[in-house]
């Protein structure tokens, strides 16, 4: 009964825990604390388009799409849509040395014990996610190279125009 | 084992019903192909009327049926998950909150990290209007058992504040529930965390 009572309790938890981010799931929801100590989370920014962009501040591709990801968020912003950078090193201190560099003004979070990445199932640095406005992943981008950025206006313009 | 049966049973039925949208489509689209001819004739307008408000009626039997499975698979789930006899849920709640701006929760229990919990600013509102959070529902053993509460936070004055609370407790064959209350102490001009259990 007890062996019976696990395998109907993994059967109902599997799911949950094996499945990596696809598209048309619902975003996982993580709160995370920001670089300047506040706590964001992600379900708060239903109604707006949502850019996920995990990032290290040792990864060369991470900085230089950086300062593009903010001219997006600058530009679109008025319409319904942010940028939330997820560092996945654990710790404020470079995160908040490589934002200030790069001018973000969009919130970058810390995943302090790497939970939100395991969540997100990351196999590439940078990887981005794009969550519309009802929470719903619309786009995953692993990696990035010069150019990439223009998949991802893309991507938000048609689903701000929704 | 019956329950389990039953368990499975439900999860099948319930992943029948997250297609609820779509089968109720395809319900719709075969009532409407059913009931098309009906609507071609022009003296049968009073039949046709008492077509669609049975088929309304049993839609919304359909819809009730759903949400009563859901419930009660939710009920099922949680008494597989977490029977009576081990059961412990731990509730927070706040009052006024003028002393303290809360920042996270880190419940233990008999030693253990159990849960760690960050606020948002709506969240924390949402608790100063007078919500209850459930912060944690999981098993323990019957007999002693021992919760600690950490909060942080921004204190009075601004200043980084960290208290704990400590409760320990008798499990019995019932749940057990602990309420975490954070209040302000106008004597004291300080936070006050508070620790009940219940029964």
């Amino acid at each position: 009964m007890k062996f019976a009572k696990w395998v109907a309790a993994a059967c109902v938890c599997m799911p949950a825990l094996c499945h990596a981010v696809a598209v048309s799931d619902v975003a996982p929801d993580f709160t995370l604390k920001s670089v300047d100590g506040k706590n964001t989370r992600l379900k708060e920014f239903r109604g707006q388009v949502v850019l996920i962009n995990f990032w290290a501040s040792w990864c060369g591709p991470c900085r230089q799409e950086m300062p593009l990801l903010e001219r997006i968020d600058e530009r679109y912003k008025g319409a319904g849509f942010t940028v939330l950078g997820v560092n996945v090193e654990g710790k404020p201190g470079p995160a908040r040395e490589v934002a200030s560099k790069a001018g973000v003004s969009f919130p970058v979070l810390v995943d302090e014990n790497q939970k939100v990445s395991e969540l997100y199932d990351l196999e590439s640095m940078p990887s981005s996610v794009v969550v519309d406005r009802d929470g719903v992943v619309r786009y995953v981008h692993k990696g990035y190279k010069p150019g990439d950025e223009a998949k991802y206006l893309e991507v938000v313009k048609k689903l701000i125009g929704k | 084992m019956q329950r389990i049966a039953l368990l499975f049973g439900a999860l099948l039925l319930t992943s029948v019903a997250a297609h609820g949208d779509g089968a109720n489509d395809a319900l719709a689209d075969d009532a409407v192909a059913a009931a098309a001819p009906v609507n071609r004739e022009p003296t049968d307008a009073p039949a046709q009327s008492a077509d669609s408000v049975s088929l309304g009626g049993q839609m919304e039997d359909i819809k009730h049926s759903l949400v009563e499975l859901k419930r009660d698979l939710a009920v099922l789930e949680e008494d597989l998950l977490f029977p009576a006899s081990s059961q412990v849920a731990v509730f927070l709640s706040m009052d006024v909150g003028e002393f303290f701006a809360l920042d996270s929760v880190t419940l233990k229990l008999n030693g253990k990290d159990v849960t760690h919990y960050l606020y948002t600013q709506k969240q924390a509102d949402a608790l100063f209007r007078g919500g209850v959070q459930r912060l944690y529902v999981g098993n323990v053993k019957q007999g002693q058992n021992q919760l600690t509460a950490f909060f942080t936070g921004r204190g009075p004055e601004g200043r980084d504040y960290k208290r704990a609370t400590t409760v320990t407790f008798e499990k019995s064959f019932e749940p057990s529930y602990v309420e975490l209350k954070i209040s302000d102490s106008t004597a004291k001009y300080q936070p006050e965390f508070v620790a009940t259990v219940s029964p």
